[in-house]
């Protein structure tokens, strides 16, 4: 059981000295019973408090690290297992993957596709993060030195897929510094991998031929001491990896079985290998089932551009809506003369009417101004669509940039219309239909009536 | 009664007979195997099957049939045996009817339909079952007048009641050249009284066939029949026995039988309607069979549409103003006694628009009188809250504020394309009607346009309830209420989210009393409000109940277990996200503080409204911190457990001065305390705990000297 | 020490429907664990795989389901192939040509294609009305009645038209009916209880939850989705066991990533693997969520998604 923000404030020094960078020692603890904070930011704690806290805030599954820079990325550190319940808070990261087996063209042309898939999808940037490069059984490990660096060349941070100690230990001499991901512990290697790793400070990957194997391995590596750890579910059928990827999941945040506290790989190239169609089925899965890092064999855009909207819903904070960037939205090849509409930023309702609108097929602006992410009625009643927002908008952002006078506003929202008139001299003001599923009727009965 | 018992049993006997005869001269004629059954459907003789479970297929089985029919025709003189009777009489009239058809032959001839097969009732039980046929008229006998007669039927057909017609009203229909036929609704039976049984049929096989009852299950089968097929009959003088017994048998399925007849017939309240005046047939029997017609258009002559909504009209656009803040104009609603009200009423008193000075202002009340059997006085202000809505729809039509404070414009375009007082009055009946027709039964509404009259409505009428309510509003207590209602409006966005509303906690948005929760109910039974009961009290002090736990643990699928209604640090109330105010627990001066949505600024507990909104949103339970609504500040409620609202330490300024009065009031009869909210910090004191607690201290603030908080 | 598994059994199960009549019926629901854990208990039935034509024809289509199509003319071949269709389980057909805002045919135009296409299949069959409420509730009778004994699924009744298209279907000529909310648990529970309350067995009821394209507030779609299975299974809600159907196809093939040519969109690559991909790892995600089956149009796609499931069963 979490430990409430009140019994956290209790064991504080109740100071208010702010040097944990909180104004209050009450708003510090409620960050702390939240996750958002670790307890040892507070200098003052006594150690007896403080190892009370540690023990009961630490979270069921651990928050690992791999990358540098602009290419760090916080893996798992999850507290619940639906997205309903609590945001979830560190997103499924994907990665390209390159082997030893694969001839020299192959390989150029897959580290070329590594940086194609590159853009940005309401105010996120989409890309392949990481790259697996794989030493495939009896290649040399030459071979695969040569391999790693050519892929860190990608400036990606990597996932070595390498179980020989001494192949993995050559190959980090050359790529340690980015903090690479090493994966490539099992039941029969793991001493001497863990070593490796630990000496390299990187984390390390464990696999296992079934779910007791790999929770063994990870008991014997946690009494080595090492907790810096990832488990590749990876096992030997679809079925049974899907059933890996939630049991660690479901144990470590239902059951507590800190064990399995770790991030999850899911290597869809090693599992599917070859099949396209199936690596989109299953890396959409295992996104929402529970993979922290999900490796394909190529990200190209086919794969991405679903996949990462998929990812992009999954983990939004289930409070908070989506928003899209206010602006003036060009649809069906609009230009200055097109008549405008106007809605809110939230992001549904953003693609509902531009969805509706670009059925349409009628040219037109869709102007989105700021009404906090809230739908139609919503930032009515609270106040963020309002005559006065939507009116200083249009004139501050679109009057310069549009010709056209008329603007349509939602149906919902036709209180607003006497308003804007007063407010938008020179405007037309249109109601528009209640639902969006009208409009494309609606538009088309203007354009028949020579309105547009 | 001992008339109508003796009625019944010889008009039951005198068919018995009947049937016994036709059926035995019919074995005489073809023989006892000779196979008997209605044309199109798959149910033998639809009203025995359904009644017995048991399938007659030939005049042996007719027979046998007609012997169990004798065990139904009791004669202890108990009501049960004049009902019984009554469907016995029903079943012979079946078995005659199905002689009629024996060896093939077709009895019926246009313009009567006799039998109807089952693919009529598949599409006539459709919209039987969704309401777009609301009612279904069985008219029988002949009226004073041919005239008469086809009013009454065409006064059903506007209504889009199905009508069916047995004896000498299809020849008044002839007569006068009204268009009969299934495609018109109107569907002359036959000219036999026990024609009518093919009505009963189509009742009956739509309880089998869209109630799934099973055959035999009498019990079940009216049941279905009373509670779901709007059927009722019209039956003209005069009534012979036989007549008299099928009555019986419709009242028994639960359709009540209206007549003109009223020599020997006792009336039977809700059942046997003795109405003198034909013409009240229609409003009579809608009102037996609680039957309510849709409206769908509303008779003005402009646009009535949501787009019109935010329409604002100028002065010099403006034909005539009515302003609440220069003369005296109110808006009410006003709960009535059904034989009060006559439906879709509309009166106008006084003089209309058109006696008008173009752009001249005056005074206006209405009375929206509603009556219902499940109105309730408290919905009044709910449908009265509406107004603004309703006749900002009107093209042309401008209204502002509530009660007595309105101010109506219409335009000049809305007066030139006809628009007139009454339709003001037009759009207030359809739209009470339509979206409270789960409460309300009848309607009319009373326009008042002479200042004297206006005057009196609002002194005299209006502001004593006004007062009465607010008075009532005020006064309500959580103790004075039966039971609470749930909330769960908000879980689309806040999964596990219950808010838990009672008279003296409003919902945590401010936008559901518990009024509105209440009314919510009951216009929409399977809605987001449902009734919690509070029968099992855990502990009083922080409000826990029993009933209360089970309804959120299944309201919030299981994610809550418990809940306290007065407690913030003990199993506090969880928060979706559109709460109004949040307040939270400041240790240093043991007490909370409260912050409003609209408030962006720093509070002591060093945390902004937004902060806080973070932590305590999402349906879970963040003891120490509350989502409440604004009214709730100064409920006498508001953290009772704690010790109520002398722990309030701080607040913004603004929120502060709106519940400033209210507050006073509360904490003057709690602690004795005059002027409450000058001890409360606000951020033009202090935002942060150590100023707050010198400002407390200086202040004598309560809360410093009551218990510890945790 | 080996692994302490912690199964999540649970004594509520998801009612079973079923669809169709004869060989090629198919049932789906049934399951008392958490979509395709199987390593907790039983999950019912395999969830099911519909192929979608429409009353338009394949104008619209892309070109890969055009080519899967090729020969095929009329509405009864083109049902044919798609009953024939690798990796499907029944067939989908949409009435969108009925919408007043489109072609808006009449109903014994769309009568007929249903009767055509019910005819030529022995494939248990879903018949999806124009999305239009007013049409819809007129259709669906019409097309209950035309239907009879062919135990089809009608799509949707929703709030607004439920009594019409419940009645018809439910009731008057025992057909399934689809109940359709949007994306929100306490909505589609509702529309079951007065589907119930009109007297529709539960038994007879699928339900659409609502669903939309990944990216297009598909977070709704998965909270819905996950909170009326755990409902349904740890609260034994029993208006919310009905098996849940999602008509992928329909939400993914219109959004940009899948209709983008490739001059508009330069870089993004085949219009045609985009729109398959699309429309696979929609699938996919609802299936993991809770739905019991799906409705796809492109045959890659079907061949995938069929695969997948029979991998994870």
């Amino acid at each position: 059981m979490a430990l409430t923000g009140i019994q956290i404030f209790k064991m504080t020094p109740k100071k208010n000295c702010k040097e944990c960078g909180c104004p209050t020692c009450m708003a510090f603890s409620m960050k702390v019973a939240q996750g958002a904070m670790d307890i040892s930011a507070c200098p003052h704690m006594s150690e007896d408090a403080l190892a009370q806290l540690s023990e009961a805030t630490a979270p069921p599954m651990k928050t690992i690290k791999v990358g540098t820079g602009d290419n760090e990325y916080s893996l798992g550190g999850e507290t619940v297992l639906y997205r309903h319940e609590k945001t979830f808070v560190s997103k499924t990261r994907y990665a390209a993957s390159v082997c030893t087996c694969m001839d020299d063209a192959a390989i150029d042309a897959r580290l070329a596709s590594v940086s194609a898939v590159d853009y940005e999808r309401i105010g996120e940037r989409m890309y392949t993060e990481l790259v697996y490069v794989n030493y495939a059984k009896d290649t040399d490990s030459a071979k695969y030195v040569e391999l790693v660096k050519k892929a860190a060349a990608t400036g990606r941070t990597l996932v070595l897929g390498c179980k020989c100690p001494e192949t993995a230990k050559a190959a980090l001499d050359v790529c340690k510094d980015a903090k690479p991901v090493l994966n490539g512990a099992d039941a029969s290697n793991y001493e001497e991998m863990s070593k490796i790793a630990t000496e390299a400070g990187v984390v390390l990957g464990v696999s296992g031929a079934n779910l007791d194997e790999l929770y063994d391995t990870t008991a014997a590596l946690e009494k080595l001491g090492n907790k810096n750890l990832v488990l590749d579910v990876t096992m030997g059928s679809v079925k049974e990896t899907f059933e890996a990827a939630v049991s660690v999941r479901r144990a470590a945040v239902k059951d507590t079985d800190r064990t399995f506290g770790y991030p999850s790989i899911v290597n869809l190239a090693a599992l599917v290998q070859g099949d396209k169609p199936m690596q989109q089925a299953l890396a959409a899965l295992f996104t929402m089932k529970y993979g922290s890092i999900v490796v394909v064999e190529e990200m190209d855009y086919a794969m991405a551009l679903p996949l990462y909207g998929l990812r992009q819903n999954l983990f939004t904070d289930p409070q908070k809506p989506m928003k899209v960037a206010p602006g003036i939205y060009p649809l069906n090849g609009a230009d200055e003369n097109s008549i405008c509409l106007t809605t809110v930023d939230f992001a549904l309702t953003y693609f509902l009417v531009s969805g509706e609108l670009e059925r349409s097929g009628i040219p037109c602006n869709l102007v989105i101004s700021d009404a906090g992410g809230l739908s139609v009625l919503t930032a009515w009643a609270a106040g963020k669509l309002s005559s006065t927002s939507i009116s200083t908008y249009i004139k501050e952002e679109v009057e310069g940039k549009v010709k056209s006078r008329k603007l349509i506003i939602p149906g919902k929202v036709a209180v607003l219309k006497g308003d804007l008139e007063a407010k938008l001299p020179g405007w037309e003001i249109i109601v528009a239909p209640l639902e969006a599923v009208q409009l494309v009727k609606f538009l088309k009965d203007m354009q028949a009536n020579g309105q547009l | 009664m001992a008339t109508l018992f003796q009625r019944v049993f010889s008009g039951n006997d005198a068919v018995y007979g009947l049937t016994e005869g036709i059926i035995d001269k019919a074995i005489e004629q073809y023989g006892e195997e000779k196979a008997v059954s209605f044309p199109g459907t798959a149910y033998s003789l639809p009203c025995y099957y359904a009644v017995t479970g048991t399938k007659v297929t030939n005049l042996k089985e007719l027979k046998e049939a007609l012997g169990v029919v004798k065990t139904l025709m009791t004669r202890e003189n108990e009501l049960n045996d004049v009902f019984m009777s009554g469907v016995a009489t029903a079943l012979c009239a079946e078995f005659i009817e199905v002689i009629k058809y024996i060896d093939g032959a077709t009895p019926y001839e246009e313009p009567c339909y006799g039998h109807l097969g089952d693919p009529v009732i598949r599409e006539l039980g459709v919209p039987l079952v969704t309401g777009d046929i609301p009612g279904v008229a069985v008219i029988l006998g002949s009226a004073p007048t041919a005239e008469q007669g086809v009013a009454l039927v065409k006064s059903y057909q506007a209504q889009g009641i199905l009508v069916t017609l047995v004896g000498g009203i299809i020849d008044q229909c002839q007569e006068m050249g009204y268009k009969t036929g299934a495609n018109v609704r109107v569907i002359p039976l036959g000219k036999d009284v026990t024609s009518v049984i093919h009505v009963v049929s189509v009742a009956i096989r739509a309880a089998l066939i869209f109630g799934n009852v099973t055959p035999g299950d009498a019990g079940a089968l009216m049941t279905y029949t009373k509670d779901r097929v709007p059927a009722f009959v019209n039956a003209f003088e005069p009534l012979d026995d036989v007549i008299v017994a099928c009555g019986a048998g419709a009242i028994a399925l639960g359709f009540p039988v209206i007549t003109n007849d009223d020599k020997d017939v006792p009336p039977i309240p809700k059942s046997l309607i003795i109405q003198k005046d034909v013409d009240k047939w229609n409003a009579t029997s809608l009102e037996a069979r609680d039957i309510k017609i849709k409206i769908t258009n509303i008779d003005i002559p402009v646009a009535f549409a949501s787009a019109f909504e935010g329409e604002i009209i100028r002065k010099g656009d403006m034909q005539v103003e009515f302003d609440g803040s220069r003369v005296d104009c109110v808006e009410l609603v006003s709960m009535k006694e059904l034989s009060e009200v006559e439906d879709h009423k509309i009166e106008l008193i006084g003089p209309d628009i058109d006696e008008f000075e173009v752009g001249s202002k005056h005074s206006i009340a209405y009375v929206v009188e509603v009556a219902g059997k499940s109105m309730q006085a408290d919905f009044e202000p709910v449908f009265e809250r509406k107004f603004h809505s309703y006749l900002n729809c009107i093209e042309g039509v401008m209204h502002t504020g509530q009660r007595d404070m309105i101010r109506i414009r219409i335009s000049k375009e809305a007066f030139n394309a006809g628009f007139r007082a009454k339709h003001l009055g037009e759009v207030l009946y359809a739209q009470v009607k339509n979206e409270f027709e789960a409460v309300v039964d009848k309607c009319q509404v009373k326009i008042y346009t002479n200042p004297e009259d206006c005057t009196k409505m609002r002194h005299e009428v209006a502001i004593p309830i006004f007062d009465k309510r607010d008075e009532r509003l005020a006064s309500m207590t959580d103790e004075a209420v039966p039971v609470y209602y749930s909330c769960i409006m908000c879980q689309a966005f806040s999964p596990s989210h219950v808010c838990v509303v009672t008279p003296e906690r409003l919902g945590l948005c401010g936008a559901v009393s518990w009024f509105d929760a209440k009314a919510t109910h009951e216009l929409q039974p399977n809605g987001p409000c449902q009734v919690v009961t509070k029968e099992r009290c855990i502990d009083e002090r922080i409000g826990e109940y029993e009933d209360v736990n089970e309804i959120v643990k299944k309201l919030s699928q299981g994610a809550l277990e418990d809940v306290s209604l007065y407690s913030i640090m003990e199993k506090p109330m969880t928060s979706c996200g559109c709460f109004e105010c949040i307040c939270g627990i400041e240790p240093f001066s043991n007490g909370v503080c409260i912050a409003n949505r609209e408030y962006a600024g720093a509070t002591p507990l060093g945390m902004t409204f937004s902060e806080l909104a973070s932590m305590t949103g999402g349906g879970v339970q963040t003891p120490g911190f509350m989502g409440h609504g604004k009214h709730f500040i100064a409920s006498k409620k508001f953290m009772k457990a704690e010790g109520g609202v002398a722990r309030i330490v701080w607040m913004p300024k603004e929120l502060k001065e709106q519940v400033r009065e209210n507050l006073d009031k509360t904490a003057k009869e709690l602690y004795g305390i005059d002027n409450f909210s000058d001890m409360i910090g606000d951020e033009t004191i202090a935002t942060d705990p150590e100023e707050l607690v010198a400002f407390l201290t200086e202040k004598g603030h309560p809360a410093l000297g009551m218990d510890p908080m945790m | 020490m080996p692994f302490n598994r912690k199964p999540q059994k649970f004594s509520a199960s998801i009612k079973e429907v079923e669809i169709g009549c004869g060989e090629k019926a198919i049932k789906i629901g049934g399951a008392s664990v958490f979509p395709f854990y199987t390593f907790d208990g039983d999950e019912g039935n395999a969830p099911k795989v519909g192929v979608e034509i429409s009353d338009m024809g394949l104008e619209h289509a892309s070109e890969g389901v055009k080519a899967y199509y090729a020969g095929a003319s009329t509405m009864a071949e083109i049902a044919k192939k798609a009953a024939e269709m690798p990796g499907g389980d029944f067939v989908v057909l949409r009435l969108e040509g009925g919408d007043p805002n489109g072609a808006n045919k009449s109903i014994e135009e769309l009568v007929a294609v249903a009767k055509e296409v019910a005819d030529a299949i022995d494939a248990p069959l879903v018949v999806e009305g124009c999305k239009n409420v007013e049409k819809d509730s007129e259709l669906l009778p019409k097309i209950a009645e035309a239907l009879q004994g062919k135990n089809v699924l009608l799509m949707s009744a929703k709030e607004e038209d439920y009594k019409a298209i419940g009645a018809a279907a439910g009731l008057a000529y025992n057909q399934k009916v689809g109940a359709e909310s949007a994306d929100d648990i306490n909505l589609a529970k509702q529309l079951n209880v007065v589907l119930t309350q009109l007297g529709v067995a539960p038994e007879s009821i699928v339900m659409n939850v609502g669903t939309a394209a990944v990216g297009y507030g598909f977070d709704y779609v998965i909270s819905t989705m996950d909170r009326v299975r755990a409902a349904a299974l740890s609260q034994d809600d029993k208006m919310l066991q009905m098996p849940i159907i999602a008509p992928v196809a329909s939400e993914t093939w219109s959004v940009k990533e899948s209709t983008a040519s490739e001059e508009d969109a330069p870089g993004w690559g085949s219009v045609e693997e985009r729109g398959v991909s699309m429309e696979v790892q929609t699938a996919a995600a609802c299936l993991v969520s809770g739905s019991d089956a799906v409705i796809l149009k492109h045959p890659q796609s079907v061949a995938t998604i069929s695969k997948m499931i029979k991998e994870l069963m």
